[in-house]
Order: structure tokens, then C-alpha cells, then sequence
């Protein structure tokens, strides 16, 4: 009995120094972004937002948020609208063809995304002879993005009642109007979950955008662009944005999935 | 008729995401790989029939392909392993603190990809964390290079990066297993180990093999890594990456491309089948 009871605490302390391992440099990387000192050392030498207001003071800051914004809405909207399309069609399929197509749309999320970008840029600036821009960077995202929508929405209609479209279908309803009605606002908190799930990852996509962007930036390839020069401690600054905001959303499409119980 | 119609009215719904899975994934990709067997002249990329750029990418890349590899087999296995071992803590020990340490787990999870390799540069670097520790301690004279010009810091660095993606598939799988049967074996006498090796593992075969692919083959591409706390210990995607931003040379940097995945697909289908032989359940 004793024995077990060790043994439960040598494994509780397993997960609590692989969580502390998995948390404490984003915490640091927070905690120095609010540093006095330009070293990232400790003892802290006092708290300041002075790199914050450094942050903001950058010309390429502004035009750089301005498009991850655009490029993380758009392929959101996008992804959200033809993922949870795509997740209906496969969730009314025979279980194993749903299946065998669910696993062919997840392979972009296996594969590395240095192949992707690069197979993109071959794609569009030779095959398609399109100019780089922040569209094709939405091309691209949606690459990645649409896998995990698809994913997510198919998860919780597995788990659906039918009959309960199949009743407003019965009752006369056309199958937009069901679907409208019915359907729609019971797995809604889903697919805003999935939609700020696509956002975290386009604004957290750093190497298709590189490949895909031309010019211009987006936050990662402004944070690249950073880190490559120094350690300064602005990118702290701009690590603790990007952090805000993509934790953020991931919170939030949390919270809302919970109603899947 | 009536039937045709059905099964379009059930397909038009896959419509779109089919054109984006066709038009921006395969197409790309079966274009990038038609690339590969092109030549460049004068800098100048020509549609050819050649095996040159795969020959190429084994003579002059073999060795960087091959700790490539290595690299990644060590980052697939230690992020696997700590992967089940919390997914198994949250699971079956962490009691009440299970649904926290899962939370934590996804909020990480797209915690900035930059973000988390500028972390472990400001840990391990050379005006890092670690050194200026050791400095202000009087253990080193003066800040090492050592921590982070080595392969070790790719490793731990994306192992840090990879870890919640590979607790999902493990802990999905785990989450499946029926509480009876654990007992049932315990109450026969089974001891915790031969529990967790002959009913826990074999049921989680299929999450165990997801988080490992996963882990190896984004390993095997990353080129932001190495560069940033990496060092010297360049892999293969730094040398792709080169061939499109300084080299233009598509063709040689595409040839490489399929080398690594070929490569990477032949280590991945190894670790497949020895788990397999190893685990029958």
C-alpha cells in the first residue's frame, strides 16, 4: 500500500517537473519583458514598461500587427466556413470512408512547414506566376489551418444527435432552415472555438509566411528579424504580445468546447 | 438520376475543402517534386529529366542528412517518452490536478512557435540565463558558448516546442482504455509495470506512433531552430532553406527536400513496425 503511494507521488512529480518545463521559459520570457535591466538576468532590477513603449515606438511594429490581423481574420472566416462544410459532408459519410478522408486532410499538419512554404512559393511564383502578397500568405495558412477545423468540428459532431434535425426535416423544415435552426446553434460554440484555433496558428505561423509574404511583415517574421540581430529586450516585448494573443484565443476556444459535455 | 443527384448534393459540401486540400497541398507538392528533377543553367531554372540533384543531395548532404536524422530520431524518442509519461500522469495518477495539467498542456500548445526557440536562446545563450548564473556564481570566468552552439540545445529546444503536440494524440488514446481491465489485471496480480507494458502501451500503440511521426518529421524539416540555438550543428533544413534564399536554386533545394522525407519516411515506418514487435498485444 505504501509502495502504490510512492509510486503515485514519484509520477505526480514526474508531471509537475515536465509542466514547470513546459511553462517556466514562457514565464521568464514574460517576466523579463517588464525587466529594468537589458540583461536578461536575475534578480530582477525593477519593473518598467519601457520597452513596451520602445515596442510601440517602432515604424515597423504597427504595419506588422495590421497584417497578422488581417492575414489571422481571413483565414480564420475562411477555414470556418469550408472546414465545418467539409466536417458535415464527412460526418453523414460511412464511418470508414469519413475516416480515410479525415487522415488524407490531416497530412499538411504532419508534414514540416519548411516543405510546404517551399513547395508554395514554387507553385505560385513559377506554376500560377501570382506576386507574393499578404493573399498568397493566406493561401498558404489556410494549408494548415483548415486541417485542424475540419478536425475539431467532425470531433464534436461525432458526438451529435441527428434526430433531432431529422425531427425539424420531418416537421417540414428545408434542410437549410434545420440546419439553421437546429444544427447550427448547438455546435456554434465549436466552431468559434475552431475559428480562434485558426487564428492562433496563422499568427503564430512564422516559415510559410516567410516563404510566401514577398514583402512587408507580419509579428513572427518581425520578431525573426529581431531575434536575428540581438537579444533585446523589446522581443520580449513582442514574444509577450504574441503570447497574449495566441493564448488568448486558445483560452477562449477552450472555454467554449467545454459545452461539448 | 435521383441517385446521381444525392451523391452530389452529398459531396458538394466537401467541394471546397477539396480544392483547397487538391489545389494548395497535392498540387504544390507534385509540382515541387516534377521541380526536382530539373536542372539550372546560368542561374536559370530549366525543365530536364535529371537524377542529378538526388545524386547530389546524398554525396555532398549525406553527412548532414544523416545527423539530421539522428537529431530527430533523439527528439521524436525523448519528446514520445515524456509525452506518455504525463499523458499517463494525467491519466491515471494526477488525480484531481489531471484536468489542470491538461490545461496547461493546450494553452501551450500555440504558444508561439519564435516565441519558444527565443525563450531557450535567452536560457541557454550566450548572455543567457544559464551563463550569467554561472558567471554570478564564480563558476565560470566568463559566459560559455558551449550551451547553445550544440545539438543539445536543438534537442531540448524542440522537444520543449513539440511536447503538447505529442501529448494530445497519447493522451487521446489513453483517455479510451477501460479502468475494469486495468483492475481486473491488478487483482489477478499483475504488477504496475507488466500492467502499463502489457495492456497500457499496446492500447496506445496508435498515439504513440501519431506523437512520434509527428515529432520526427517536423524535426527533420525545421531550419529555425538550428540557426537560432543550434550553432555550428546545422541540419538539413538550413541547407534547403539556403538554396531559396541565397542559392536559387529550386531544383537542388526540392531534390533535397524529398531526400529528407524519403529518408525521415523509412525511419518513421522502422520505429513503426519495432513498436509493433515489441508491443503485441
Amino acid at each position: 500500500m505504501i509502495a502504490m503511494r510512492v509510486s503515485d507521488m514519484v509520477w505526480l512529480g514526474f508531471g509537475l517537473s515536465v509542466m514547470l518545463f513546459m511553462t517556466l521559459p514562457l514565464l521568464l520570457v514574460v517576466l523579463f519583458s517588464f525587466n529594468q535591466s537589458a540583461l536578461t538576468s536575475l534578480p530582477l532590477t525593477g519593473l518598467t514598461v519601457d520597452w513596451y513603449r520602445r515596442l510601440f515606438a517602432l515604424n515597423s511594429f504597427w504595419p506588422a500587427l495590421k497584417n497578422s490581423l488581417i492575414i489571422g481574420f481571413t483565414v480564420a472566416l475562411v477555414s470556418v466556413a469550408v472546414g465545418t462544410l467539409a466536417a458535415l459532408a464527412l460526418s453523414t459519410m460511412p464511418a470508414r470512408r469519413a475516416s480515410a478522408l479525415l487522415s488524407a486532410v490531416t497530412l499538411p499538419v504532419m508534414l514540416p512547414a519548411l516543405i510546404i512554404g517551399v513547395s508554395l512559393i514554387c507553385f505560385f511564383v513559377r506554376f500560377l506566376d501570382l506576386r507574393l502578397s499578404l493573399f498568397t500568405v493566406i493561401l498558404g495558412h489556410l494549408v494548415i489551418a483548415l486541417p485542424f477545423v475540419v478536425l475539431i468540428v467532425h470531433a464534436r459532431l461525432a458526438t451529435f444527435d441527428w434526430a433531432a434535425v431529422e425531427s425539424a426535416r420531418d416537421l417540414g423544415a428545408s434542410p437549410w432552415v434545420a440546419f439553421r435552426t437546429v444544427t447550427l446553434p448547438i455546435v456554434q460554440p465549436t466552431i468559434v472555438g475552431a475559428g480562434l484555433v485558426a487564428l492562433s496558428l496563422s499568427l503564430d505561423d512564422f516559415v510559410i509566411t516567410f516563404f510566401t509574404i514577398g514583402g512587408g511583415n507580419t509579428l513572427p517574421t518581425l520578431v525573426w528579424g529581431m531575434v536575428r540581430t540581438s537579444l533585446d529586450p523589446t522581443i520580449n516585448a513582442i514574444a509577450t504580445l504574441l503570447l497574449v494573443l495566441s493564448i488568448g484565443s486558445t483560452v477562449i476556444a477552450l472555454r467554449l468546447s467545454r459545452y461539448r459535455s | 438520376m435521383r441517385l446521381k443527384s444525392t451523391v452530389v448534393r452529398q459531396l458538394l459540401p466537401l467541394a471546397p475543402a477539396g480544392v483547397v486540400f487538391l489545389g494548395l497541398f497535392v498540387a504544390p507538392l507534385a509540382y515541387f517534386l516534377v521541380i526536382s528533377f530539373w536542372s539550372v543553367r546560368a542561374r536559370i531554372m530549366r525543365p530536364d529529366f535529371t537524377i542529378a540533384n538526388y545524386v547530389e543531395s546524398w554525396s555532398r548532404y549525406g553527412d548532414v542528412l544523416l545527423r539530421t536524422l539522428l537529431a530527430a530520431t533523439a527528439i521524436g524518442l525523448v519528446t514520445t517518452l515524456l509525452a506518455f509519461g504525463l499523458a499517463y500522469a494525467i491519466r491515471f495518477k494526477a488525480g484531481r490536478l489531471g484536468p489542470a495539467l491538461l490545461f496547461v498542456t493546450l494553452i501551450t500548445l500555440f504558444g508561439g512557435y519564435l516565441v519558444k526557440i527565443y525563450a531557450w536562446k535567452s536560457i541557454l545563450g550566450r548572455d543567457g540565463i544559464i551563463n550569467m548564473a554561472l558567471v554570478g556564481m564564480g563558476i565560470l570566468d566568463e559566459p560559455s558558448p558551449a550551451f547553445i552552439y550544440s545539438t543539445a540545445g536543438v534537442v531540448v529546444t524542440l522537444t520543449y516546442f513539440l511536447l503538447p503536440f505529442a501529448v494530445l494524440p497519447i493522451y487521446g488514446a489513453l483517455r479510451s482504455i477501460d479502468d475494469a481491465t486495468l483492475e481486473a489485471a491488478r487483482d489477478l496480480g499483475a504488477r504496475p509495470f507488466a500492467v502499463l507494458r502489457d495492456i497500457v502501451v499496446p492500447q496506445c500503440l496508435g498515439g504513440i506512433t501519431a506523437a512520434f511521426t509527428m515529432a520526427f518529421l517536423i524535426s527533420a524539416g525545421d531550419y529555425v531552430t538550428p540557426r537560432f540555438v543550434g550553432g555550428g550543428a546545422a541540419l538539413m533544413g538550413n541547407f534547403i532553406e539556403t538554396q531559396f534564399s541565397l542559392g536559387f536554386n529550386w531544383p537542388m533545394g526540392s531534390a533535397m527536400s524529398f531526400t529528407v522525407l524519403a529518408a525521415s519516411l523509412l525511419v518513421v515506418l522502422a520505429f513503426r513496425s519495432l513498436l509493433r514487435a515489441s508491443f503485441r498485444p
